[in-house]
Formats: C-alpha cells, sequence, structure tokens
C-alpha cells in the first residue's frame, strides 16, 4: 500500500511546519481543558479551608517521585528530537523507549497510590477534594498513556529511519503532559 | 527548525531536579507563604524552563505563541468570570447555604459519607461510617421514579408502562410482603413477577441495609392496613 505524503510533512504555510503548528493548536485547546479544572479546583480549594483536611492524606514522597520520572522522561524525550535532528533514527529510537518507560512507571506508580488509597476509602465520591485529586489526576494519567502509546508508533518509524520529524512532535506534546503535572504536583500533594 | 540551540539539555534536566527538591523542601520549613512560593513560584520557573528549552517556544514562531497565549487568555476570562460566585459564600443579596454548611461541617461529613480518617490508616468505608440513612438513600436512588412521597409520580418514571409502585395505595400492599420487596430491590422488578423498569439495586446495600430500605419503603403505608 502507498500513500501520498500527508500535507502536514510537506507544507509550511505558516514558516511552522503544518504537523507541528497543529500540535501547538492541540497545546492550545489542552490548556482550557486542564486550566478549566484546575482553576475550578483552585477557586473551590480557596473557598473551603476544610479541604486541608482531606489533601493533607495524599502522599508527598509518591508525588515527587512521580514528578521525578516525568522530568526524567522529558529529558530522554528531548534527546530523542536531538538525536532525530541530527538524523540517528536508530538513537532517536531508543531514547523513545525509554520515554515510554517513563510513562510506564508514571502510570504504575499512580496506580498502586490509587489502589491504597481507595482500599483506605478515600474514593472519587468521598468528598469534593477526592472527587478533583481523581478527576484531575486520572485525565492526566490519560494524557500520558495516550502519549506513550503514541511514541511506540514513532519509535517504530524512527528505528527505521522513517518520519523522523515526528519524533519532535511527540516530544512537544510529551513536555506539555509534563508541565501540567509540574502543576498538578503542588496544587495535589504540596499545598496542604 | 535545523536544531543549533546550543541548549546544554542536562544542566536544565539538573535544575529541574533541584528546583523540584526546594519544592518538597519548602513545607518543612513550616511557613505558610515560604511554601507557597516553593510550591507554585517553582512550579512557575520549572514549566517556563520546559517549555523555552524542551518545547522550543523561545525559537519557534511568533504564531504559536499567540496561538498559546490566546488559550490561556480564554481560561483566566473563565477563571475570573466564576472567581466571584465560586469562592465568596455569600454576597449582598445572596447567600450558599450549601456551601456555608460544607465549611461548617467540615470535610468529614461533606455528602455524608467517607469521615475524618484517623491516621494509622484505619479504613473510612461509607458502609462502615456506622451511618446508614435509608430515607438518604430512597430520595437519592428510588425517589427519581417512585416520587419522594412514595406514591410512584416520579419524573424518571413518567414514562413508564407499567406506573412505578405507588407505596401509598393501599391495593400495593395487598400482594406484597417485606421479603417480595427486599426482592424487588435487590434483584430487580422480574425476580418478583413486575415490571423489568425496576431495576436491580443489591450490588448497593448490604443484607441489613435492605431490611432498612424495605423498613423506609413501608413507612409509605397507608395506615390500617
Amino acid at each position: 500500500m502507498s500513500f501520498p505524503k500527508p500535507q502536514a510533512t510537506l507544507r509550511s504555510a505558516t514558516g511552522i511546519p503544518t504537523g507541528r503548528l497543529a500540535v501547538w493548536w492541540l497545546i492550545a485547546s489542552e490548556v482550557v481543558i486542564f486550566g478549566g479544572l484546575l482553576g475550578s479546583y483552585v477557586m473551590h480549594r480557596l473557598g473551603h479551608p476544610e479541604w486541608a483536611d482531606a489533601a493533607v492524606h495524599t502522599n508527598t514522597w509518591i508525588g515527587a517521585f512521580n514528578t521525578f520520572v516525568l522530568l526524567t522522561s522529558s529529558f530522554t524525550a528531548v534527546l530523542a528530537h536531538q538525536a532525530a535532528e541530527a538524523g540517528d533514527g536508530k538513537k532517536a529510537a531508543k531514547l523513545l523507549v525509554l520515554t515510554m518507560g517513563g510513562a510506564v512507571t508514571f502510570v504504575l506508580v499512580k496506580a498502586s497510590e490509587w489502589t491504597y488509597e481507595i482500599s483506605h476509602g478515600y474514593t472519587i465520591t468521598s468528598n469534593m477534594f477526592w472527587s478533583f485529586y481523581y478527576t484531575a489526576a486520572g485525565l492526566h494519567a490519560l494524557h500520558v498513556i495516550a502519549g506513550g502509546i503514541i511514541m511506540g508508533f514513532i519509535a517504530l518509524d524512527a528505528y527505521r529511519g522513517r518520519e523522523l520529524q515526528r519524533v519532535e512532535l511527540i516530544g512537544i506534546y510529551w513536555h506539555f503532559v509534563d508541565v501540567i503535572w509540574i502543576f498538578l504536583f503542588p496544587l495535589l500533594y504540596i499545598a496542604k | 527548525m535545523s536544531d543549533n540551540h546550543h541548549v546544554n539539555y542536562k544542566k536544565i534536566y539538573f535544575w529541574l531536579l533541584g528546583l523540584l527538591v526546594v519544592s518538597v523542601a519548602g513545607p518543612f520549613i513550616g511557613i505558610g507563604w515560604v511554601t507557597l512560593v516553593t510550591a507554585f513560584g517553582i512550579a512557575l520557573i520549572k514549566a517556563n524552563l520546559v517549555i523555552q528549552n524542551f518545547m522550543h517556544l523561545r525559537w519557534e514562531k511568533q504564531l504559536a505563541k499567540w496561538v498559546l497565549l490566546s488559550s490561556l487568555i480564554l481560561m483566566a476570562l473563565f477563571v475570573a468570570g466564576v472567581a466571584p460566585d465560586v469562592m465568596n459564600h455569600e454576597g449582598n443579596n445572596w447567600e450558599n447555604l450549601a456551601a456555608q454548611a460544607a465549611v461548617e461541617r467540615g470535610i468529614g461529613d461533606d455528602h455524608g459519607e467517607g469521615g475524618e480518617a484517623p491516621d494509622g490508616g484505619t479504613a473510612v468505608v461509607a458502609a462502615e461510617s456506622g451511618v446508614f440513612n435509608p430515607g438518604g438513600q430512597y430520595n437519592l436512588i428510588c425517589a427519581l421514579c417512585h416520587g419522594t412521597a412514595g406514591d410512584g409520580t416520579g419524573v424518571g418514571g413518567a414514562a413508564f408502562d407499567p406506573s412505578p409502585a405507588n407505596f401509598t395505595d393501599p391495593v400495593f400492599w395487598e400482594t406484597r410482603d417485606d421479603e417480595s420487596i427486599k426482592t424487588a430491590i435487590r434483584d430487580g422488578g422480574p425476580a418478583v413477577g413486575v415490571s423489568a423498569n425496576m431495576a436491580p439495586w443489591g450490588a448497593l446495600f448490604d443484607d441489613a441495609q435492605l431490611d432498612e430500605m424495605v423498613e423506609y419503603v413501608k413507612t409509605f403505608r397507608p395506615q390500617g392496613q
């Protein structure tokens, strides 16, 4: 089967390659989604001092460890981009696989953290704090999972030296997921 | 983008890790405003480092920055627009009684379950919190179809044929006993030969709670029946 090259690969009407511009638009829409959610959380939190009683039960060390995992995976993602720019698809693919390892670690840590919390009675319906906690972190975790899966496809292509420009695109998305967590971490784990 | 930005990625990465340590250490100092700065000030710095150096926004065309800025402005408009209502619990001509009550009660009783978890990890689940409120459960689950007065006129069941059971009707009580009501709640209408529109709710209640639900339904029974 052969398909014509997608427009995103060939064209650059704005000075930004169209694929990359699309990623910026995607991120702009995500800013509104996460911004609305986190903004609502902050407003409710400030209006409800009693939520501090619930926030005290989140585990700062687990949150900090996951922050470390995501920062590290962002580092490997940007190195993958660097390798792709240099035309080294194999190296880019390996670094993307490392980044996926970060995604898997993050999700596994999150799963055990949630298992512990849910088994201790802190569920999404316990009260408004926990509702926000599971909704915000859950939406973020879905982005981690989606990013990890897409990265797998891109790594396969990159290993064969194809579509190396996509390494940058998944990288930009991945850094954005990292940035969201950078804000979720103090909101849910530190500000008690 | 031909990538000759001469960014030392490793250096940025170590900066990020250093800042992470600071933001975790912040609360140990125990001063409120210091924690705010180390938590959110540092989050802003970390996010900026990632956005500029890893996402390469510094070298990106102006257009991308405008795209992102426009959605940030939209978000700020949303927050500014609803903040006065969400963050205040009373104004000149209004009061948010529910929010005031929630603050008053504290987090433990919010939504009637959960509860302040004692330290040491004792389980706090709704069923173990000791207070099962059959009337509350009835209003939450059953009243949608059976009506808060038990007369079968809830909006959820308006289109059902046959209509939802009317617990205030003496005829209803001629053909029912405790056991059949309990079975209907637990296993649904078909289990007792009535409409399948009566769904099974057994997953929500244990046996003792089912008995309490039956007792509550019986409060609708007309006197003398």
